[in-house]
C-alpha cells in the first residue's frame, strides 16, 4: 500500500512537471505553429542556470532569488532564440522552422556542455531532502511543492489565456492566423512573448524536477519526449486535456515502471509515446485541420 | 531547320511551325543542354548516370594519389559509409518529406544484424549479412511506417525519435544478439569469395564499389515516377491522392528503401571497424545526418555526398575548437537553413548556371 502511495504521489509530481513542460511548448505551437525541439534542453539550461545561481561558482545567492534569476534569464534565452532562429524564417514552410530548433538545441546543448562540462550537477531545493508522511509512505516534500507551484502556474497561464489581451491575440492566432493577422494582431510582438514565456515555462520545470535527481546533459530531453506523449495524447490544442493527459502519463509511467516493467522503466515514456502516435491520431487529424 | 529528332506532330499542318528551335550558327552538332530539356521530361535531361560515373572515376583515381595518411584513408572510408546513410535520409526526408530521427537506429541495426549473421554462419557469411542487414532494417522501418502512417510531420518525428530511444535500450538489454551492453567486439572483417579485406586501403576499393551500386540506385530513382510521386504525396498529398497516388504506400516504401541504406552503411561500418556499440550511433551522429543532408542540399542525392564530405572533414579544421564543436555545428546548421536553403548543391548549381550563361552570351556576342 505504501509503495502503491508513493507511486501516485510521484505520479502526480511527474505529471505536473510534464504539464509544464508540455505547455511550455504548446503556447508556442499555438501561437507561431512551431514545435520547438529546442524545449527540452532549454528545461536543462534553466535547471544550469540555477545551479550556477545558487551555488559558489556563481552567484551563490539562496535558492528562491536564485530560481528567480534563473526564470529571468531564460525569458531571455527564449526572446534570443526567437530573434535567431525563428523571426528570419517566419515565412518559410514550417519545416524549416523544425529545423532551426533543431539548430537551436544542438547549440543549447554545446553551449551547456562547454560552461559545465559533462560530469552530472545536483540543484538544491527550498525544502531540501525532507519528507512527510502521507498515508504511511514517506513522501519528499519536494514533491509535494511541485505539485503546488505547477497548479499555480498551470492556472496563472490559463487565466492569462482566458482573461488578458496577449491571451485573446494567441487563441486568434491559433484558431485562424490570417484573420488574426488581419485584425491587426501584432504576431512579431506576440512570438517574442511567447518564446520568451515558453522559455520561462521551461526553466520552471528544470528547476522545480532537478532537485529530484541529478542534471546532466540529457536531462530535459527525455522530459521534453515524454511531454509530447502527454500532449499528443491531450489532443494537441487544449491546455485542460494536456494537464489530463499529463497527469494519465505521469501516473502509468510510474505504476507501470515500479511494478511491471522495472528493466525497461527508463524507456517507458518512449514507448508510450509511440503508441499514443500510432494509436490515437484522432487528435493529430483535428489538428491537422485547426492549423492548415 | 534542325536536324534533331523531333518527335513527330500528329497533325502538321495545324501544327505551327516551331520558331523557337532554329539553331544558331555556334550551336554543336550534339543537341545541347537546353535543347534536351525541351524535348524530354526534365527528370532526364540530367546526365544522372554520366555524373555517376564521372564522380567514381575521379574518386577512383584521385583518392589514391591524393590521400597518403593512414587517418585520411580512416576518413575517406568513413564519408562514403555516411554518404549512403545520407543518401538513404535524403530519399525518405528530402524525397517523401517524411522527417525522421532513426537513421542512426537504422545503422546500429543493420551493424548488429550484420555482425549476428556472420557470428552465426562463419565469416564467408559477409554478403549474406550485409543483405540480412539491408532487409532486416527495410522490415523494421516499413513496419514502423505502417503503425505510424497518419502521423504527419512533427509526429512523425517524434515517434521516429522515441523508435531510436527504445531501440538503444533494447539493443544494451538482449545481450544475446549484440553482446555485453550491447556492444558487438571482434566483427568479421568483409570476405567476399574467399578475399578478405583488412586494411583501410583495401576496404576503399569495395566501399567504392557500394557506393556506385547506391548512387546508381539514385539515379535510378531521380528518373522514376517513384520520384515524382514522393515528391507529390509530400508537398500535396490531398491533391497526389486524387491523382491516383497511393500517398502512404510511396511513403512507406521511400521510408523502408531510406533505412536500408542505413542498414547497409551500418553493416558496412561494423565489418570495417570490427566494433559496434549504441555509442557509435549516438544522438550526435543522428543531428550529424541532419546536417550533412541539410548543408550538403535537400534537394539532391549529391547533397548528403557533400555534406558528409564536410561533416568528417570538418574537425580536423577545428582541432583546436574541440569542445565547441557541437556549438558549431548548430549554428552552422542555422545559418544553412537561414542564408542558403538549398545548401552547397545549391551553391555549386548557381554557380554553374552562372558560367554556362556567361559562356553562351559571349559565344553569341562573337557570332552576332
Amino acid at each position: 500500500m505504501d509503495k502503491f502511495v508513493a507511486l501516485t504521489v510521484s505520479g502526480v509530481a511527474f505529471g505536473a512537471v510534464l504539464s509544464l513542460v508540455a505547455l511550455g511548448f504548446l503556447v508556442l505551437y499555438k501561437s507561431t505553429g512551431v514545435v520547438n525541439f529546442a524545449h527540452g534542453d532549454q528545461v536543462t539550461l534553466g535547471a544550469y542556470i540555477a545551479v550556477w545561481a545558487t551555488t559558489d561558482v556563481g552567484l551563490d545567492l539562496p535558492t528562491i532569488p536564485g530560481y528567480v534569476v534563473a526564470l529571468a534569464a531564460m525569458f531571455l534565452v527564449g526572446i534570443l532564440i526567437e530573434r535567431l532562429a525563428y523571426a528570419p524564417i517566419r515565412r518559410r514552410p514550417p519545416f524549416s522552422a523544425v529545423i532551426a530548433t533543431l539548430a537551436a538545441a544542438i547549440t543549447i546543448r554545446g553551449a551547456i556542455a562547454a560552461w559545465q562540462g559533462s560530469e552530472p550537477k545536483s540543484l538544491e531545493s527550498p525544502v531540501g531532502n525532507n519528507t512527510v508522511n502521507v498515508l504511511g509512505a514517506n513522501v519528499a516534500q519536494q514533491r509535494l511543492v511541485i505539485v503546488a507551484v505547477a497548479a499555480v502556474a498551470v492556472i496563472a497561464l490559463i487565466l492569462v489565456f482566458q482573461r488578458t489581451s496577449l491571451g485573446r491575440s494567441v487563441r486568434a492566432l491559433a484558431a485562424d492566423s490570417e484573420t488574426a493577422q488581419l485584425q491587426g494582431v501584432r504576431t512579431g510582438r506576440i512570438a517574442m512573448l511567447t518564446f520568451g514565456l515558453s522559455a520561462l515555462f521551461a526553466g520552471l520545470a528544470g528547476v522545480l524536477i532537478a532537485p529530484l535527481s541529478s542534471i546532466d546533459i540529457n536531462f530535459g530531453f527525455t522530459l521534453m519526449v515524454t511531454a509530447f506523449a502527454a500532449a499528443v495524447l491531450g489532443g494537441f490544442t487544449s491546455l485542460g486535456g494536456v494537464v489530463v493527459g499529463s497527469l494519465l502519463i505521469g501516473l502509468v509511467q510510474q505504476l507501470l515502471g515500479g511494478y511491471f516493467f522495472t528493466d525497461y522503466a527508463a524507456t517507458m515514456p518512449f514507448v508510450l509515446l509511440f503508441i499514443v502516435i500510432a494509436v490515437r491520431p484522432g487528435g493529430i487529424v483535428s489538428l491537422q485541420r485547426s492549423r492548415v | 531547320m534542325t536536324d534533331l529528332d523531333v518527335p513527330p506532330v500528329a497533325d502538321e499542318a495545324a501544327a505551327p511551325e516551331p520558331t523557337g528551335t532554329a539553331r544558331p550558327a555556334w550551336a554543336p552538332w550534339w543537341p545541347t543542354r537546353r535543347e534536351h530539356a525541351t524535348l524530354r521530361p526534365p527528370a532526364l535531361a540530367r546526365h544522372q548516370y554520366l555524373t555517376v560515373f564521372a564522380f567514381i572515376t575521379a574518386l577512383w583515381v584521385l583518392v589514391p594519389q591524393v590521400i597518403t595518411s593512414r587517418q585520411d584513408q580512416f576518413n575517406t572510408n568513413l564519408w562514403i559509409a555516411y554518404s549512403i546513410a545520407g543518401i538513404g535520409f535524403y530519399w525518405m526526408i528530402g524525397l517523401a518529406g517524411r522527417a525522421a530521427f532513426c537513421q542512426t537506429f537504422m545503422m546500429a541495426l543493420g551493424g548488429y544484424a550484420s555482425a549476428w549473421v556472420t557470428r552465426s554462419w562463419g565469416d564467408d557469411a559477409f554478403l549474406l549479412g550485409v543483405v540480412v542487414a539491408m532487409v532486416a532494417t527495410a522490415v523494421v522501418a516499413g513496419l514502423i511506417a505502417v503503425v505510424v502512417r497518419k502521423a504527419q510531420l512533427f509526429f512523425f518525428a517524434i515517434a521516429t525519435m522515441a523508435v531510436t530511444q527504445i531501440g538503444i535500450e533494447v539493443f544494451t538489454q538482449t545481450e544475446s544478439f549484440t553482446g555485453p551492453n550491447g556492444v558487438t567486439s571482434g566483427i568479421s572483417p568483409p570476405r567476399i569469395f574467399g578475399t578478405e579485406y583488412l586494411r583501410d586501403t583495401e576496404i576503399f576499393p569495395m566501399f567504392v564499389v557500394i557506393l556506385t551500386m547506391v548512387l546508381v540506385a539514385g539515379a535510378a530513382l531521380e528518373r522514376s515516377p517513384l520520384r515524382r510521386e514522393a515528391i507529390a504525396s509530400r508537398d500535396n498529398p490531398l491533391v497526389a491522392r486524387a491523382s491516383g497516388v497511393s500517398t502512404v504506400r510511396v511513403q512507406v516504401v521511400m521510408f523502408a528503401a531510406g533505412s536500408s541504406l542505413g542498414g547497409l552503411a551500418g553493416a558496412m561500418i561494423g565489418h570495417w571497424t570490427g566494433v559496434i556499440s549504441t555509442n557509435s550511433f549516438s544522438f550526435d551522429l543522428a543531428i550529424g545526418i541532419f546536417l550533412m543532408v541539410y548543408l550538403g542540399g535537400i534537394g539532391s542525392m549529391w547533397g548528403p555526398v557533400i555534406g558528409a564530405a564536410f561533416y568528417v572533414a570538418l574537425p580536423n579544421f577545428l582541432t583546436s575548437f574541440e569542445q565547441y564543436n557541437t556549438i558549431i555545428y548548430g549554428s552552422l546548421l542555422l545559418v544553412v537553413i537561414l542564408a542558403m536553403p538549398k545548401g552547397l548543391v545549391g551553391v555549386i548549381e548557381k554557380a554553374w548556371s552562372a558560367g554556362t550563361s556567361l559562356v553562351r552570351r559571349n559565344r553569341e556576342a562573337s557570332h552576332a
